[in-house]
């Protein structure tokens, strides 16, 4: 009985992680032709979007972009940026989450529903009033302007608030009889648990940092402001969705990039053991 | 603010340790410190941004020329006589109401299936992550060749098995599913992760337990992984809907809005009042209504999702 | 001075007032900002300094300001600031808003008027006449774009108009051609009709490619020019109000509804997709702009291509009983605020002027020249088809510069018209739509 149980446990197994496979093969489809498309010659691509595998193949598509003498700039003002709000994201968040949600003051309870509500704001009901604001401080074309407006986003402290709420109590308990102070408490026993959070919240932070649009070109006027996403923007001819597909492709690839490196350096804390063992 | 009074009347009274160890479950200002720094910035940076809006919404406004007349809720009036906009708020609504179930579900099937510590599983999940990658220009590029009419991946699919194709994005009734499956496939990440990330919470020794008890899988899974993640199910389901509610680059870039408006969401209606129509009033007014109906969608899942915590 | 140096850039970096360390190092140096669109290919033409070298829009414009760069005696230098073509006007207007205003901008003619309006644009005529740009020049179709209640807002460029690219071998196919090869034309909407059906039955194939999908003004363009064909007009004398419920607007939505409905235009073509079915051979006739022949020309050289010894361009042929075409242009304008100084006024002028002695240059990208000198040449009639095409600089109808939102207007008619084509929206529907949006836009505007 137990045996028999056990087995079709396994086929179980098998066949989810089978239909997981076709999916992911479907999921990578576009991927795959992404980047067979990057390369391709344009003139080409004009004509032909479906021929992947059959020549003629060109690397101008790369050769293009990194031709150009202010991609390195771009790369590294992406990077300021990005590591900049992904860093100070993590250190807002994961303390007002922690006071949200394992200390008590006064007022707690508006004021989170106060930054929840905060959630609700679309970008686009912001994005002028902002551009005013750092206007009139003359903070335009600045890494400030750049990185500051993204941290007033609240899905941080969501995110960090739900997540230290389901650490069990008596953790913290244990800590506070030996009358602790709470920055110890938070920093040294809690801060370690909540790893995998932190890393999901540092991944999408980096990955909207990376890819963010609108903010930074009505911030950003100045080229050797710009960050790499509108920086390659910029550099695409009028036509470049028919003409330009294989340098646009090329360009999904080389700004993409640092991205799976950011991922793959936090991912490995999301699922590893190192939480599950020490939570109850 | 009666327990605080009450704190501090008590506090003379008593030893320095015992305050001390009570203050840490009781209230105290100095905890506000955690979410202090959080604050200001919120503050600065939406709040305020936030509140412009609003007064932007009452006033008929020109950017460039700075010129700004008083109109009330002129604007609001507007909105609610422009079919276009009410367009707007419908097709927003069905995209979210198809989406967010899909990537709770999906999103939580594949980290169950994914939440393994090998090889497959960190290929797998780099996969399922991978389209994140990509900006909205270059997902809705792809997709758009993808759905081509007669040449495109699909058109070639559905000849393949004998069917007419036909490119979703020219048809009313296809293009916004059409768009909803499109962002399915760019940021499942996101929910995939975080319920990896819940996951990870769950103590090992309580399936255990449950593989004692020969429990099926079925069973496991509504009795003991279900009910230690439902936080995370109602934060994915709160962030969807905020996500979603938000629709823009992929409809602008893949239909425009069209066929017949059949897929043009608020946000994109917002751009095009504030960018090419140049009327910031009316612009902030289609924000102000879906900040509010964000507010709505919001306030019923934490309603909701607090009701099920109580249970 | 090292010293200096090391200090800079490191509040470069710790600051990020990148400008600084980008700042001019001589001081006899006049620097001025260029905005523009048109991409950026540095890999291709960063060194380039001889634009006779140069192909295509981009690669034009970055060795013009190279070579001005390199030859110019004043000591004047040109910084393009380059943005992306879809939100170039909103990077433009935030620019405006934030007081960092370019020296000199590209601006395209039907948005002008725009800017005009709010006093944001330095009139140019007497400039002009300190540097020798002499406004007579101007071709009738520039003229229109750029003077605006008598003054001169802005250096034309260029003027792009609605054409017909045509894949001769299939015309011939269906006995569409003359013995010389050349294309007959239709000269009627029931000459098209019957033209689109020959085809039709010949070919099976469609007798054109329009973009339908996920495009919004290649309607528009198509629906005013058969209307302005027809000796008619669309807004009304002060520029405040449209009006589509006429005899030539329905004539004009009736025609196009027909040839969709008649199974005469590919079905479902996006932008790309409009220009692939054209060079794959899949239709006759590709209804888009100047800047393709550039493209198809090329492709047309290659002995496997669907056009080889078949690619022929004309404007938009002629259905009704005047001779007009929907035409828009490229200009050059000096924001108010862009010069900081005479000297850098001085500059811009210059720089104007050096552009528009390269018009010539430009038009090598297959838009039709802004200057009247350059259209008499012989040089520019010995390039492939310009010919055909060199009568809309004079015959080019141009939305009238008293429209306000010119782009939000097109965008919306055009959106109507798709949704007659795409989901069958009723022409009197679809007319009640164009005038409501529209009017309730232009009300709007103070």
């Amino acid at each position: 009985m137990s045996t028999q149980h056990i087995a079709g446990k396994r086929l179980g197994d098998r066949l989810i992680l089978l239909a997981v496979i076709v999916l992911a093969l479907i999921w990578v489809a576009p991927l795959i032709w992404v980047f067979g498309l990057s390369f391709k010659p344009n003139a080409e691509l004009m004509r032909h979007t479906n021929v992947l595998f059959s020549p003629p193949f060109t690397l101008k598509n790369y050769t293009d972009i990194l031709g150009n003498s202010s991609v390195f700039r771009w790369i590294l003002n992406s990077a300021i940026v990005s590591l900049g709000q992904t860093f100070l994201t993590l250190v807002l968040c994961s303390l007002a989450g922690y006071g949200f949600a394992r200390t008590e003051f006064p007022g707690k309870k508006v004021l989170y529903i106060a930054v929840l509500a905060g959630l609700a704001v679309p970008e686009q009901a912001v994005v002028i009033p902002l551009h005013h604001i750092f206007a009139d401080l003359d903070l335009h074309n600045t890494y400030s302007a750049l990185i500051l407006p993204r941290l007033a986003a609240p899905f941080g402290v969501f995110l960090m608030t739900q997540y230290f709420k389901a650490v069990p109590k008596d953790i913290e308990e244990a800590a506070l009889m030996d009358n602790t102070p709470r920055w110890k408490i938070f920093w040294r026993v809690v801060l370690p648990l909540s790893v995998p959070a932190q890393a999901t919240l540092g991944i999408f932070t980096f990955l909207n940092a990376w890819n963010d649009y609108l903010w930074p070109l009505i911030s950003a006027s100045k080229p050797e402001m710009y960050t790499l996403t509108l920086g390659l923007a910029t550099t695409q001819g009028n036509f470049a969705q028919s003409e330009g597909i294989g340098f646009l492709m090329a360009q999904a690839v080389f700004a993409g990039l640092p991205i799976f490196v950011i991922y793959l350096f936090f991912q490995k804390y999301i699922v590893s053991a190192v939480a599950g063992t020490t939570v109850r | 603010m009666s327990s605080l009074t009450s704190s501090l009347a008590d506090a003379p009274v008593q030893d320095t340790t015992r305050v001390r160890t009570r203050s840490y479950s009781n209230r105290h200002w100095g905890n506000a410190l955690f979410v202090l720094p959080f604050v200001c910035v919120y503050i600065a940076l939406l709040v305020i941004p936030v509140a412009d809006g609003f007064w932007m919404s009452l006033h008929d406004l020109d950017v460039l020329s700075g010129d700004s007349t008083w109109v009330g809720l002129q604007n609001f009036v507007r909105l609610w006589h422009d079919g276009i906009f009410r367009g707007a708020v419908w097709n927003t609504f069905v995209f979210v109401l198809m989406t967010t179930p899909a990537f709770v579900a999906l999103g939580l099937a594949l980290a169950l299936a994914l939440n393994r510590q090998d090889r497959t599983g960190t290929a797998l999940r780099t996969i399922f992550f991978g389209s994140s990658v990509l900006s909205v220009t270059i997902v809705t590029l792809v997709w758009r060749l993808v759905f081509m009419t007669d040449i495109g991946l699909l058109a070639n699919v559905m000849h393949f098995f004998g069917l007419s194709a036909i490119n979703p994005l020219t048809s009313s009734a296809l293009a916004l599913p059409a768009i909803a499956l499109v962002t399915v496939w760019w940021i499942i990440g996101l929910p995939m992760m975080l319920f990896l990330a819940a996951l990870q919470q769950i103590p090992e020794e309580i399936y255990e337990a449950a593989a004692m008890d020969n429990a099926s899988r079925w069973r496991t899974f509504w009795a003991i992984t279900l009910p230690s993640i439902r936080r995370t199910v109602a934060l994915v389901a709160t962030i969807e809907v905020i996500l979603q509610f938000q629709l823009f680059g992929q409809a602008q870039l893949m239909t425009n809005g069209g066929p017949n408006n059949a897929s043009r969401p608020i946000v994109q209606f917002i751009y095009e009042a504030g960018f090419q129509q140049w009327a910031l009033g009316y612009s902030a007014a289609a924000a102000q209504v879906l900040f509010g109906l964000m507010l709505i969608g919001v306030s019923i899942q934490m309603w909701l999702s607090r009701r099920h915590d109580a249970q | 001075m090292k010293l200096n140096d090391i200090c800079k850039s490191l509040l470069a970096c710790s600051v990020g007032v990148g400008a600084l360390a980008a700042m001019p190092a001589h001081a006899e140096q006049t620097t001025i900002t260029l905005a523009r669109f048109f991409g950026a290919c540095e890999a291709d033409y960063g060194k380039v300094n001889d634009v006779t070298k140069a192909k295509g829009e981009c690669g034009i414009i970055t060795s013009l300001v190279n070579q001005f760069n390199a030859t110019n005696k004043d000591g004047i230098v040109v910084k393009p600031e380059i943005a992306e073509w879809g939100p170039y006007y909103d990077q433009l207007t935030s620019r405006i808003v934030a007081h960092n205003v370019p020296t000199i901008a590209v601006m395209h003619q039907s948005v002008l008027g725009d800017f005009v309006s709010r006093k944001l644009v330095e009139p140019l005529d007497d400039g002009f006449k300190s540097v020798g740009i002499n406004t007579a020049d101007f071709t009738p179709q520039a003229r229109h774009g750029v003077i605006l209640g008598g003054k001169t807002y802005a250096l034309p460029f260029d003027t792009w108009s609605w054409l017909w690219h045509l894949n001769t071998n299939i015309l011939k196919k269906a006995g569409l051609t003359n013995a010389d090869g050349s294309p007959i034309l239709p000269k009627s909407p029931d000459e098209l009709l019957a033209q689109a059906e020959k085809v039709k039955q010949a070919t099976g194939k469609p007798y054109f490619a329009w973009t339908t999908a996920n495009e919004t003004a290649a309607p528009t363009r198509t629906f005013f020019t058969l209307v302005y064909q027809q000796n008619a007009q669309v807004f009304s004398a002060d520029g405040r109000k449209i009006s589509v419920h006429t005899a030539a607007a329905t004539n004009a939505l009736t025609l196009m509804n027909k040839l969709w409905t008649g199974g005469y235009i590919k079905k479902g073509l996006d932008y790309g997709a409009t220009q692939q079915a054209f060079l794959n051979g899949d239709v006759a006739v590709d209804v888009v702009g100047n800047w393709t022949i550039d493209d198809f020309y090329t492709a047309a050289q290659k002995p496997d291509s669907a056009l080889h010894d078949g690619y022929d361009v004309v404007p938009f042929a002629n259905l009704y009983s005047k001779q007009a075409v929907f035409a828009d242009g490229h200009s050059w304008v000096m924001i108010k605020g862009g010069a900081k100084s005479d000297k850098e006024k001085k500059a811009a002028l210059t720089f104007m002027k050096f552009l528009w002695d390269h018009d010539f240059d430009w038009s090598r990208t297959g838009h039709l020249p802004a200057n009247n000198t350059v259209v008499q040449s012989a040089q520019y009639k010995a390039m492939p088809f310009r010919n055909n095409i060199i009568d809309i600089t004079r015959y080019g109808v141009s939305t009238p510069s008293n429209v306000p939102r010119q782009r939000a207007i097109e965008a919306i008619v055009g959106e109507e018209i798709s949704s007659m084509m795409l989901s069958g929206k009723a022409i009197p529907a679809v007319e009640d739509a164009i005038e409501t949006r529209v009017n309730t836009l232009l009300a709007g505007v103070k």
